[in-house]
């Protein structure tokens, strides 16, 4: 159903231009991981805390407001970086299943993120219990790893 | 000089020839998994000191005083490290000519010393006085300048090990 758009994006002159220079591609690859680090270290942080681990010192929801926009300036370049790499490579996405699993999980990992880590993370100390926030960390490492990073690296080694 | 690296070579053709290494080169699910181990433990370390860098620089997790971030997190960056350490030497045990003749290997092993020396040199010098800075707004310049060098370090470290397939340089 989405391949004439897939295929639109492969023959655009984008992908061309990119194609065509010799770093772009790689740089932009490159630039996509330290947003990954930045990306990850922002919610490891949240989530290593929610676990009843880490940072204990420190309440949950302070923990919460000091990685938010950092989590956001990771997600924004990681978008950014990952688009031109889809277009320039639109046909092999397009037939990857691994590229499906990470395109299906991420709009739920980011809601999630965005609704239920965010409402649980921000709650006043003592109204969600040790248990819940112990789930909701979890749920947050699963989503993100298992659902979206990995699948993304495996893209390339399977294609 | 040339002959020390000849032997040095032949060194490393021999761990590229054993059997071990062969076998871990071709077997695609293998090989695989390790690539994928070695993101995820960047993704603990390197995500983990940018947090950490971040409030040395001022801008980030000023809610926390420095000592009791670096206490907390610093269990899980040697996690990190760890694993990371084990894979990708596992990666280069099954490729090791590949990454011997790379460019961009030895410049993030350079990097890589070069951020351990800054990340000691830190420690020795700005920590040390830590209890006179720990939950100010604005960290001395030593320990900013730790932070953005941090940040700068591990950032190329990064970028210099994703550009290893890329051996552009290579002449042979």
């Amino acid at each position: 159903m989405l391949q004439p758009y897939f295929q639109a994006m492969n023959d655009s002159w984008v992908a061309k231009a990119i194609s065509e220079s010799l770093w772009i591609y790689p740089l932009d690859q490159a630039i996509h991981l330290v947003f990954l680090a930045l990306f990850a270290g922002a919610i490891l942080i949240l989530d290593i805390r929610l676990l009843g681990m880490g940072m204990r010192e420190q309440s949950v929801s302070k923990v919460a407001r000091d990685a938010w926009p950092w989590m956001l300036v990771g997600l924004l370049g990681l978008v950014a970086t990952g688009i031109p790499q889809l277009i320039q490579n639109a046909m092999r996405e397009y037939y990857s299943e691994f590229f499906w699993i990470k395109m299906y999980v991420l709009p739920v990992a980011l809601i999630y993120t965005l609704t239920v880590r965010r409402m649980v993370s921000q709650a006043e100390e003592g109204r969600v219990n040790p248990g819940m926030q112990k789930i909701v960390g979890l749920v947050s490492i699963l989503l993100w790893f298992g659902g979206v990073a990995i699948p993304s690296r495996l893209i390339g080694l399977f294609t | 000089m040339s002959e020390f690296l000849a032997s040095i070579q032949s060194v490393v053709q021999m761990v590229q020839d054993s059997e071990t290494s062969t076998a871990l080169r071709e077997s695609q699910y293998v090989w695989s998994l390790f690539e994928v181990a070695h993101v995820v433990s960047m993704c603990l370390f390197a995500g983990l000191i940018v947090m950490m860098d971040l409030r040395l620089l001022g801008v980030g997790n000023m809610q926390t005083p420095f000592s009791q971030l670096q206490k907390r997190l610093f269990p899980w960056q040697m996690l990190g490290m760890t694993m990371s350490a084990i894979t990708g030497g596992v990666l280069v045990f099954g490729d090791p000519m590949r990454f011997y003749a790379n460019i961009f290997f030895w410049m993030k092993m350079t990097l890589m010393v070069i951020a351990a020396l800054n990340a000691l040199a830190f420690h020795y010098i700005s920590y040390f006085s830590v209890d006179t800075w720990d939950s100010k707004k604005v960290p001395p310049f030593g320990a900013k300048l730790a932070g953005a060098l941090g940040i700068l370090l591990w950032g190329f470290v990064i970028v210099s090990g994703r550009l290893i397939p890329y051996n552009w340089f290579q002449n042979n």
